[in-house]
């Protein structure tokens, strides 16, 4: 029900073209060029990949970049104990005692008959500096109960209590399992995507990918995916990173080699691989593109159950090269309203 | 092994093994167990797939050792044939008896009263008790995979599962959860709970039986990003880590393998 009016009714203006003053940058900056700058304020991104890929780590210098310039930036563990996170985040020598967390993850569920009282009287935001080295117990009054609209609740009280400019779900796949009733999956999940634009907060949500990759509802609903990969290329472990979809703004459809080390995460900014060069299409919305990386022929994936000598064709075999994105450069926005 | 996790697990968190039928998960196991022993650790085998007489005689070449491995049978043998009881009901008439008690007729009377309504729900009302009377430091549970198939799919089950691993999180205890390997377009939410993911491969290269050994997720710590090959030995199963496995199994796991098995 917004106002009617299309650019056509409007003379030509530049400023309209560039309505995106700043991007924020993610803290990466092989991932910052690849974004053409960065993320678009205000708006709800998806980091996904399977197990180890390393989501958490790139949702958290996201949060430090913030972190480092003063902004106020919140993280809400869905699966993984804020004590757990601060020792991971530690190995890497990051020092996140600033970034304010929210334990949204589970109590273990009792199975007898003790009251369920809300999270939001049980739990507080607090920064990571807070956080004991050991795990939160369960307390002995019988588990709090969390769902998608207690989440949404604390983020609103939250909110008014700072001003957070940068937010972290991880990850939104919990947060689908576990705290909304099947029944309503896309409604609810679509109302979470819904609040956080309207709150005005960057938000990065990490979804966590079953080996073979689906189209999935939390990719739709973002703005933009950043999809983190892993595969063995015959000799060894390579790591990669693609841009699958950035709604108002030209990116990089390339597939850059993203390094995991003791250090953090890096991107490169150049291309050397051979194999990181295997273009990506971008059909927005509709049947995303399977994984460049799981795309391998299926007679190689067969090829192990012969007894008989294997002889893949392997990587010779080179992916159909997909058209280039068309919707490249195109000012998308809108979004977010 | 634990080369290959820089150092080993992280204790108090919980982790998953993976693998096919075969390819050295149960024995990797009673190991790792064995090795808290040794250290003077507490160690409970939560044993769903096999009867602990039979693990025992399995696992006897490991040494005397494993005599002192705490196992909890939840094996579900009588099920068929007697009434349902309730989960607490199960949980007061399980019985903790250590390898070395393990009798070959282990399936007593006792147990073929009653049915045993197993669940992630009903083991985890269980370990509670465990945990109350001793104190383990290292907990495995054999397998999750039959645990699901014997309580059914639905929502409870994913909620009943992340209850349950952290409970053992919260219950401070380094514990391995035993799984089939999953079907690679489905997500279980152990995979994505857990904090770690050690994969064990049975392949077949040339007609010949070959396997390896890989970590595919670890939180909060470097590891080894290669497969490695794995050999079954009288002593346990052995993992040299500065051996590369063959060419052709390295070229298996260039593409995400829709099957192994």
């Amino acid at each position: 029900m917004g106002n009617l009016c299309s650019d056509r009714d409007l003379p030509f203006h530049p400023a309209r073209h560039s309505m995106i003053k700043e991007k924020v940058k993610t803290g990466i900056p092989g991932i910052d060029n690849m974004l053409e700058g960065g993320l678009i304020p205000g708006r709800p991104y998806v980091v996904s990949g399977t197990s180890g890929t390393g989501k958490t780590a790139v949702a958290m210098r996201f949060l430090l970049e913030g972190a480092s310039a003063g902004e106020q930036v919140l993280y809400v563990a869905m699966d993984e104990p804020p004590n757990e996170v601060k020792a991971n985040m530690e190995s890497f020598g990051w020092d996140i005692s600033a970034v304010y967390v929210f334990d949204a993850t589970p109590d273990i569920l009792s199975y007898d008959k003790t009251p369920v009282r809300d999270v939001s009287t049980e739990r507080k935001v607090c920064t990571f500096k807070a956080i004991a080295p050991s795990i939160r117990r369960t307390s002995e009054k019988g588990p709090a109960d969390i769902t998608i609209n207690t989440v949404q609740e604390i983020l609103k009280q939250e909110m008014k209590v700072r001003k957070y400019t940068r937010i972290v779900i991880d990850s939104v796949t919990s947060l689908r399992r576990f705290y909304i009733r099947t029944s309503e999956e896309y409604l609810a999940l679509q109302s979470f995507f819904r609040l956080l634009s309207d709150l005005g907060i960057t938000a990065v949500l990490t979804v966590q990918l079953p080996e073979v990759p689906k189209p999935d509802a939390e990719s739709l609903m973002a703005r933009g995916e950043i999809r983190l990969h892993k595969w063995f290329d015959g000799k060894g472990l390579v790591r990669g990173v693609t841009v699958e979809k950035f709604r108002g703004s030209s990116h990089d459809a390339t597939m850059r080699p993203l390094k995991l080390t003791a250090e953090g995460v890096s991107v490169r900014l150049t291309t050397p691989k051979k194999r990181g060069e295997v273009k990506k299409a971008e059909p927005v919305e509709q049947e995303p593109t399977p994984d460049a990386v799981q795309q391998t022929p299926p007679e190689e994936v067969k090829a192990p159950v012969e007894p008989a000598p294997v002889a893949p064709p392997a990587q010779d075999v080179s992916q159909p090269e997909p058209p280039p994105p068309d919707d490249n450069g195109t000012p998308g926005g809108g979004e977010a309203t | 092994m634990d080369q290959m996790l820089d150092g080993g697990l992280i204790p108090g968190r919980p982790y998953v093994v993976a693998g096919s039928y075969g390819s050295g998960k149960t024995t990797f196991c009673v190991q790792f167990l064995q090795q808290g022993v040794r250290q003077g650790e507490r160690a409970l085998f939560v044993s769903i797939d096999e009867p602990p007489a039979e693990l025992r005689e399995n696992v006897r070449f490991l040494g005397w050792d494993v005599g002192k491995i705490r196992i909890l049978d939840v094996h579900p043998a009588a099920k068929a044939y007697s009434k349902r009881v309730s989960l607490v009901e199960v949980a007061a008439q399980r019985a903790v008896g250590s390898l070395r008690d393990a009798r070959a007729d282990a399936k007593t009377e006792s147990m073929k009263q009653m049915s045993p309504d197993l669940s992630p729900q009903s083991l985890q009302l269980m370990l509670k008790q465990e945990l109350q009377e001793v104190k383990y430091s290292r907990v495995v549970i054999d397998s999750l995979t039959s645990l699901k198939r014997l309580s059914g799919e639905g929502e409870d089950s994913d909620t009943g599962i992340m209850s349950l691993l952290r409970f053992l999180s919260e219950a401070n205890v380094t514990s391995l959860i035993v799984t089939d390997l999953p079907d690679p377009t489905v997500l279980e939410p152990e995979m994505f709970l857990s904090r770690g993911i050690i994969k064990f491969h049975r392949l077949m290269v040339a007609s010949k039986t070959e396997r390896c050994v890989s970590v595919e997720k670890f939180r909060g710590s470097a590891h080894d990003s290669l497969p490695r090959p794995l050999t079954i030995t009288k002593s346990g199963v052995a993992v040299d880590a500065n051996k590369k496995v063959g060419k052709p199994i390295l070229r298996m796991f260039q593409a995400v393998p829709v099957d192994f098995r």
